[in-house]
């Protein structure tokens, strides 16, 4: 029984149902935010002080995502925060009305970043709406394609995005304390990575001048090369299309690939040293710091990576095939495996749009599933999106993100989450580099220029922002040893002469076709659910890691991830005057999300006329 | 006036933002002009992390590199044509940093184009922006007619400074590192 707060229940055969019992099945709760709010004006006004801030974009380009949170310095709490989508994206809309064909292509442009899994995961809901299966060499090399796109992904994050935080430069403004500490500490890892002490490492952090920054920038072309072998290009794929890749492969293209594939185990090594090191410092100065971004590891994941052997893009197979992927799929609730099916995976999905600038909607037109499971009229499926611009109100409406959830809660994604679930579950089929041990993950990382070592991922007791980074470390050599193994399989398949790499189909000229495509993102789950009518899109719908973790409040008040996680970050930095507070410990909390689209986080300090601005720039991926 | 510099005119900006468009739109047109061998015409759109890498790698070196452009400013009308050439200096390292993080996630932006660029020395001797004012920005695939009409003049002046250099038809304004975010000229 994975649903506790949808009104679904299981019969003696493991058949869904909805319960019968309830009137109004899928009626919610919807609280009054006004009560938070005068709650929070009053706590100011006997403060003496009442501000307004203004939160337009801060810089021409970025200001795509924005966070606002309100600080009792002397405390050193966070009093309220809200998340908030500041553009309105509308790739559904552009789709609906679309040949399917298009939609890999066109959804692709959602990121500047994922484009690849974007493109993928579109291909996914075609393969699935029109049952395609692609063939053995295609699905592999999509495997490789995509993990080496987390490649790139995670040393961007960690070294030119995260890793400043964690930098001397940062540390010596934020706090200086922790500097001749760092300058006393010896690494633990030396020998992966060469560095002496912690502040050995903080000093190669700095940006733009450290050389673990330089060395990412580096690493980030030597990913690029490899994907464009199979992608044609990078970020936007030319190659990932319905029924496998339309590009000739060749021992020649595997050779390509590897010679840069190889170039990441080493490094692999090197970033989860270097950052179990960093981490495990700032823990044991102050264990304060477990409570920055903390919140229950509450997470969704789709899964990632076919087995060829298994992978036959039907909803009716996926939740083998799902749970036989090299990530698992499925929900961790406060730490716990409560599924690992992907058919309940969508079938625990809704998005609302109370607080969101979008009509709501009132059809219901897919009551259940293929399977019997009971869709929500919040299901995808079922959504429409119809924007309604309007007056941002920290009462009522603030954001063009949506609030996805599962089973009615909020969920979290990420990198992390893949490694965590797949940890957790110990479902996958067994791997020569992986381990799962229902406690941590094993990684095999064969010797290149560093001897081969087991790397150990360990699911943390705590779920915060430096569990969060750390556990992206890891992905780096979890994400290769995956590509060297279907590398492998590929070599195989093609000494076997299984040179295909995709499968010719066509589109119905009528009827009604419906599928969802599941694939993990750089920062983790990505659904695009797909309705085809005619030969034509007759609804498009796509969840980014961000629409769930940037969500406003739910109807029901409930935080969205980014808010939850920074009201229980503790102000750990030090500084004298209300002007001089930089707001670190809020922006390692967000930025330990990986946040899509450029993020300007806006922090105002209670009694004061303070407001700190900073941007977060991660990925440009779309939140609706 | 040195002749044969080698040249790369570059093309950056959004598709499907009307006449903010203009310069992806007009690549392919570039692309089929008659050049000279010692001009080369390529879309930077792709990351200007990844266009510093693609100059550290070429050999010889760009002398001069021309970016047509489309940014909205005040007191031009739709379709005025300025020649800006880019003095080097440096905004702060925190506006740097800002650059290299919208740079890196898939941002594209003349500015940061012009800032990443500069810190990494990848610029040579002379770098240009072709900047047509596209006026307000609205979605779609069409220019509007003051911007259809200007296309014959947009092309023919990154020709000319190309294969010429700047002429007397071009009255040049200058921009550099440290004030390009406030939307603002220097002197020579």
């Amino acid at each position: 029984m994975c649903f506790k707060n949808l009104p679904v229940a299981f019969d003696e055969n493991g058949k869904a149902y909805l319960k019968e019992d309830i009137a109004n099945p899928y009626e919610y709760k919807v609280v009054d935010l006004g009560v938070e709010q005068d709650k929070l004006k009053s706590l100011m006004e006997k403060n003496g002080f009442i501000r307004s801030v203004d939160y337009d974009p801060v810089t021409r380009v970025a200001g795509a995502l924005a966070f606002h949170s309100v600080v009792d310095l002397k405390q050193g709490k966070v009093l309220s925060t809200n998340s908030m989508a500041t553009l309105f994206r509308g790739y559904e809309i552009i789709l609906k009305g679309r040949d399917p064909r298009d939609a890999a292509y066109i959804s692709s442009r959602a990121c500047g970043v994922c484009g690849g899994v974007h493109a993928t995961t579109s291909a996914l809901a075609i393969e699935m709406a029109l049952g395609i299966k692609p063939p053995p060499l295609g699905i592999v090399m999509r495997n490789i394609l995509l993990a080496i796109e987390y490649l790139y992904d995670h040393p961007l994050h960690l070294f030119l995005l995260a890793g400043p935080d964690y930098s001397e430069e940062l540390v010596a403004a934020t706090n200086p304390e922790l500097i001749p500490i760092a300058a006393r500490t010896k690494c633990k890892n030396k020998d992966v990575h060469g560095y002496d002490t912690i502040l050995d490492i903080m000093k190669d952090l700095n940006p733009l001048k450290g050389q673990l920054y330089l060395e990412a920038l580096t690493m980030t072309r030597v990913a690029r090369e490899a994907y464009a072998q199979i992608g044609g290009k990078y970020p936007h794929p030319q190659s990932v299309v319905p029924g496998g890749i339309s590009v000739t492969v060749t021992m020649s293209t595997l050779n390509e690939v590897y010679t840069r594939l190889v170039k990441f185990f080493d490094y692999g090594q090197k970033t989860t040293g270097i950052w179990d090191d960093v981490f495990d410092f700032f823990i044991e100065q102050d264990e304060r710091y477990n409570q920055c971004g903390e919140r229950p590891a509450t997470m969704a994941d789709t899964g990632v990576w076919d087995r060829p052997d298994s992978y036959d893009g039907t909803f009716e197979n996926c939740d083998k095939w799902g749970e036989d992927r090299w990530s698992t799929p499925g929900v961790l609730v406060d730490g716990e495996v409560v599924t690992t099916k992907l058919s309940e995976l969508n079938a625990g999905l809704e998005e609302f749009v109370e607080h969101s600038y979008y009509e709501k909607w009132d059809e219901h037109k897919y009551k259940i599933d293929a399977k019997g499971y009971p869709l929500s009229p919040n299901h995808p499926w079922n959504k429409d999106t119809v924007p309604k611009p309007g007056k941002q109100s920290w009462r009522d409406r603030y954001s063009w993100d949506t609030c996805p959830t599962w089973d009615r809660m909020p969920m979290e994604a990420g990198a992390y989450s893949r490694m965590y679930m797949t940890a957790k579950a110990n479902v996958a089929p067994s791997s020569p580099y992986l381990e799962n041990t229902g406690y941590s993950m094993k990684i095999n990382v064969p010797k290149y220029n560093l001897p081969e070592k087991q790397l150990e991922w360990k699911i943390p007791k705590h779920w915060n922002a430096f569990e969060r980074n750390r556990a992206r470390a890891y992905c780096i050599p979890y994400s290769a040893m995956v590509a060297l193994e279907n590398w492998q399989l590929a070599q195989q398949l093609i000494r076997n002469g299984e040179t295909a790499v995709s499968v010719p189909y066509e589109i119905p000229k009528t009827g009604t076709q419906i599928g969802f495509g599941a694939w993990g993102a750089g920062r983790g789950f990505l659904t695009h659910h797909l309705i085809v009518e005619n030969g034509l899109i007759k609804n498009y719908q796509i969840i980014t890691p961000s629409t769930l973790n940037a969500a406003p409040r739910t109807p029901w008040g409930a935080l969205g991830p980014y808010e939850e996680a920074v009201m229980n970050t503790p102000v750990l930095e030090k500084f004298k005057k209300p002007e001089d507070y930089k707001g670190i410990d809020i922006l390692r909390a967000i930025r330990s999300f990986d946040p899509c689209m450029p993020c300007t986080t806006h922090i105002m300090a209670k009694d004061t006329d303070h407001v700190v601005t900073r941007e977060v720039t991660t990925c440009a991926c779309g939140i609706e | 006036m040195a002749l044969n510099k080698k040249t790369l005119i570059g093309t950056v900006g959004y598709h499907i933002l009307g006449n903010h468009s203009m310069p992806p739109m007009l690549f392919p047109h570039l692309e089929a002009l008659s050049l000279p061998d010692h001009i080369k015409v390529d879309e930077l759109n792709w990351g200007p992390v990844a266009v510093v890498q693609m100059f550290e790698a070429e050999e010889p070196s760009f002398e001069k590199v021309i970016m047509l452009c489309a940014i909205e400013r005040e007191g031009r009308e739709i379709g005025e044509i300025d020649v800006f050439k880019w003095k080097g200096e440096l905004p702060d390292e925190e506006q740097i940093q800002a650059c290299v993080g919208d740079a890196a996630t898939g941002v594209i932006s003349v500015e940061n184009l012009l800032v990443i660029g500069e810190y990494f020395k990848v610029w040579k001797d002379e770098v240009y922006l072709v900047d047509v004012e596209p006026g307000p920005e609205v979605a779609g695939e069409q220019w509007t007619e003051g911007m259809q009409n200007a296309i014959p003049d947009i092309i023919s002046t990154v020709k000319r400074l190309a294969i010429e250099g700047v002429d007397d038809r071009m009255s040049l304004k200058f921009l550099q590192g440290d004030t390009i975010f406030n939307e603002e000229t220097v002197p020579n």
